[in-house]
């Protein structure tokens, strides 16, 4: 082939160093390359140089320009905003806490009252004007999550705001989904019924086997396990196969069980587990030494876990681990599942809305579960306040100002800062500043582990284990939970 | 294109016609088409000349001998040998000795030649350009537009390069829309032109919702592309008329032609669809048809698909990961390792397709996409050898 072409110019990108030899690069559309120190060199200095096939992968990549480059750019930017699509598109998922009470008592759970507690829900007027608000939302696809508490607890608010939404959306022709996130100890038939003809889906809690369950959510009874289970059964059995999905919270008493815990959702008839580290939240935060455990723990767990789950994939048996589906949707596809974690600047606000049973307006979910501990410095507004207002408010600014992963210390060399963005709401929780470096937050840490290890994963990955990268790294059937 | 021999008389200019029987012109008829009737005898020319000279002067007599119309030398005739069928559109002119059938109705691919002028000079083109001024190619795919009697499923337009034609091609596009609203449209075009946004408003704001681009791109880098249609800058350009596309919602399948330089860098080439293209519709992998240019560059065209294989089923294992459709086109299943065969496609025209000698005992040959007519076993063809035992398809 005929060599003699222009060299291009080097474009702008970030790496990050896997060992002395070696360098996983990342461009601004977010492709990757894994390059040598040699290739390395030669990229920023000599790239007429680089053996063509190399030349032709950075090009492909985003690394060099060619002659001209009138596509290319193009392209660039239209890979830039699909990243940006879940923080520009509008807020898409809209959370409404009804109601704070709950019959457990789980040791590192954020929030919630007992059963006997009153003045924890919200009251009907609120529900209305929140359902106002969601519609304010430019998002052509809302996800309505109702969250508690236990908000099965309170049915008859949910059953108000999901009533009025599908009344509001004869005109607004919005896609909408609904998730109730419930313990599913309170389900019952009619509900099951309900919730099959408005198209709403149950997200529920299960840590693991029996004894851990249990261990983790404690009732008075002490059949946590036994009843979550019997409340799959029903909703399946009424709302089919697909109707409920479930969630892991590690606690200090997981790290020993990874591969039970996997088991346990094979046995009970899941596809995707979703393998979530304790969020430093609420009660959690006040428990840590109780219930904590450091980054290496967790990760070592989780290695484990994943292990696992590769494992019955290897099987036969699909299924889906959430956090490598994030994490390879963010290396792997052009599509932005909507994670609203990783995002720059934050989702906090602009991809995530919260209408707390206490009448205000928080930008995510662990913005209200910091207004427990006594920080409500995160409010938005008040119930009621009009999106424009809510997004105009001093917090959104700086929320906005925090977060921005070019920008921002630390976060500005970053090679991983196309898949990623400081977390202001967790900075604020973990020092109680959102100003605070990223670089210090737990949030960094752990997601800069993740990148760099399924980039590891990835570099000796075979065709195999590709296959699978790629098929979770797809956006479909991901939750936005 | 498909070709009949005839003799004509008293047609002056190249003419397009509807051929049909004498039972069904009334039906049929209409002031602005032109018909070719079908006249057995001396009583059928006649009958078609006096519907003449009662005013219906848009007939012509089709018959198969010119000696029964000795009588009527003074009007046109077309005889031939050869077979028409009802409803088929043809193109004559005393000055050719052949009739071009433009559209058939119970053909498997309908085409429409719309001009041979190209922008790219692709190192394997099967149809070389020519500069020549074919402006008259337009003219003539309005009238195929508007003499189609019963509408196809699917009809593509060819070249050359199409957008060439400029606003003449969105007319070509509107007038078989309006004609034919049922039928899906394919448009092979490099989509080099439609890099500037405002020719690509022009043609494509407003087009309707069937038609699919059909555009090729043989390199994830610019030197790589631009290479294989030796034309600089194209690639970039191809590009950025890919977005201009997908900007104005128009469907799109990527057309890759599976020659060497191709071959060697396919999964790269079909990592980079998938990361930066995946709204396109499909992506085609086609054997490269030994004619035209390839002919000429032999070291880069003539190789054997069977030696690809993995590059092949890699390229479709990275295309399938990214959840775009693939499809091969024009391989002959004995040049396709099994495992590949689902994705493999008839798509031989029918009047180009045929079989070797050796392909008469082939125990596939009924699911088989063929070869190209001008096939013939040796240096610079296909690569085949014919499958036996025992096989589930």
């Amino acid at each position: 082939m005929n060599a003699n072409f222009v060299a291009g110019s080097l474009l702008p990108f970030g790496f990050h160093r896997l060992d002395d030899q070696s360098v996983v690069a990342v461009s601004a559309a977010g492709d990757h390359t894994f390059l040598t120190q040699q290739e390395l060199l030669a990229l920023i200095q000599t790239p007429e140089t680089l053996e063509l096939k190399k030349r032709a992968e950075l090009q492909s990549k985003y690394f060099l320009t060619g002659n001209s480059s009138i596509g290319t750019l193009e392209l660039l930017r239209s890979r830039i905003a699909a990243r940006k699509e879940t923080v520009l598109a509008g807020q898409s998922l809209h959370i409404i806490v009804p109601t704070l009470q709950c019959e457990h008592s789980c040791q590192y759970c954020q929030v919630s009252r007992r059963l006997e507690d009153v003045g924890h829900s919200m009251s009907p007027s609120q529900i209305d004007a929140s359902c106002a608000t969601i519609f304010q939302s430019q998002a052509n696809a809302l996800t309505i999550e109702f969250q508690g508490g236990d908000p099965l607890l309170r049915f008859d608010l949910i059953q108000r705001a999901i009533d009025l939404i599908q009344k509001m959306n004869l005109e607004h022709k919005r896609r909408i989904r609904f998730v109730v996130a419930s313990t599913l100890h309170q389900l019952t038939s009619g509900m099951c019924e309900y919730f099959r003809s408005n198209q709403v889906y149950l997200s529920t809690s299960l840590d693991g086997p029996a004894l851990l369950h249990n261990k983790n959510r404690p009732i008075p009874s002490r059949d946590s396990h036994a009843r979550t289970l019997a409340g799959i059964e029903l909703a399946r059995s009424i709302m089919g196969p697909q109707a409920v999905a479930a969630l892991m919270t590690t606690t200090k008493a997981s790290l020993a069980y990874p591969e039970a815990i996997v088991d346990e959702y094979v046995k009970n008839g899941f596809t995707e587990i979703f393998m979530r580290p304790l969020s430093l939240y609420g009660f959690a935060r006040r428990n840590i030494k109780h219930l904590g455990y450091t980054l290496p723990e967790f990760t070592n767990f989780y290695q484990k876990a994943l292990q696992r789950v590769l494992e019955w994939n290897a099987r036969g048996t699909e299924l889906r681990e959430g956090t490598a589906a994030l994490i390879f949707n963010k290396l792997l596809s052009p599509f932005d599942a909507g994670y609203v974690d990783l995002q720059s600047p934050t989702g906090s606000g602009l991809a995530v809305l919260v209408y707390n049973y206490d009448g205000y307006v928080y930008p995510s979910d662990e913005a209200r579960m910091l207004a427990e501990t006594g920080d409500g410095s995160l409010r938005l507004g008040s119930i009621g306040d009009s999106l424009a207002q809510l997004m105009a408010s001093p917090v959104m600014r700086q929320l906005i100002e925090t977060s921005i992963s070019t920008q921002a210390v630390g976060c500005e060399t970053c090679a991983f800062n196309s898949f990623c963005g400081p977390d202001p709401v967790g900075a604020q929780a973990e020092f109680g500043d959102m100003r605070t470096v990223a670089l210090l937050t737990e949030h960094c840490k752990r997601h800069k582990w993740l990148f760099e290890y399924f980039f590891r994963k990835l570099r000796t990955a075979d065709d195999d284990f590709l296959d699978i990268a790629y098929r979770w790294a797809h956006p479909a059937g991901y939750s936005n939970a | 294109m498909r070709k009949v021999r005839v003799r004509t008389h008293g047609v002056e200019y190249r003419t397009v016609a509807r051929v049909i029987s004498l039972e069904n012109l009334s039906a049929q008829w209409r002031p602005e088409l032109r018909f070719l009737v079908r006249a057995a005898d001396a009583e059928g020319i006649t009958k078609v000349a006096q519907l003449r000279s009662a005013g219906l002067t848009n007939l012509i007599s089709l018959t198969s001998s010119l000696h029964v119309a000795d009588q009527w030398q003074a009007e046109p005739v077309v005889e031939t040998g050869g077979i028409l069928m009802d409803e088929d559109v043809v193109a004559f002119a005393d000055h050719m000795n052949h009739a071009h059938v433009l559209y058939r109705y119970t053909d498997q691919h309908h085409t429409v030649f719309l001009t041979n002028r190209c922008n790219s000079y692709c190192l394997m083109c099967s149809q070389p350009p020519t500069k020549q001024d074919d402006s008259w190619l337009v003219n003539e795919a309005v009238e195929v537009a508007n003499h189609i009697a019963s509408s196809p499923h699917t009809l593509g337009f060819s070249g050359g390069e199409p957008l060439l034609l400029g606003e003449h091609l969105r007319l070509v596009l509107d007038t078989f829309a309006h004609q034919h609203p049922s039928t899906r449209y394919d448009v092979l075009s490099n989509g080099r032109l439609l890099a500037n946004p405002i020719y690509a408003e022009h043609m494509l704001k407003g087009l309707s919702e069937r038609v699919t681009w059909m555009v090729p791109l043989y390199g994830h880098a610019d030197f790589l592309h631009d290479f294989v249609v030796q034309s600089p800058g194209a690639f970039e350009e191809t590009l950025a008329g890919l977005l201009n596309l997908r900007r104005f919602g128009q469907a799109v399948q990527l057309r890759i032609v599976l020659i060497r330089p191709v071959l060697e860098n396919l999964a790269a080439l079909c990592e980079f669809i998938g990361r930066n293209l995946p709204f396109v519709r499909e992506v085609a992998l086609m054997a490269c048809e030994p004619i035209g240019f390839a002919l000429a560059n032999p070291e880069l065209t003539d190789i054997d698909l069977r030696e690809w294989s993995a590059e092949l089923s890699h390229g479709i294992r990275t295309l399938k990961r990214a959840k775009i459709p693939a499809i091969l086109m024009n391989a002959p299943l004995c040049a396709l390792p099994q495992i590949l065969w689902p994705y493999a496609h008839k798509s031989i025209s029918d009047w180009k397709r045929t079989f070797a000698e050796d392909c008469a005992t082939c125990r596939v040959k009924t699911e088989c996409a063929g070869l190209f007519s001008w096939h013939h076993p040796g240096k610079f063809s296909m690569k085949i050898q014919k499958i036996e035992g025992i096989i589930n398809v």
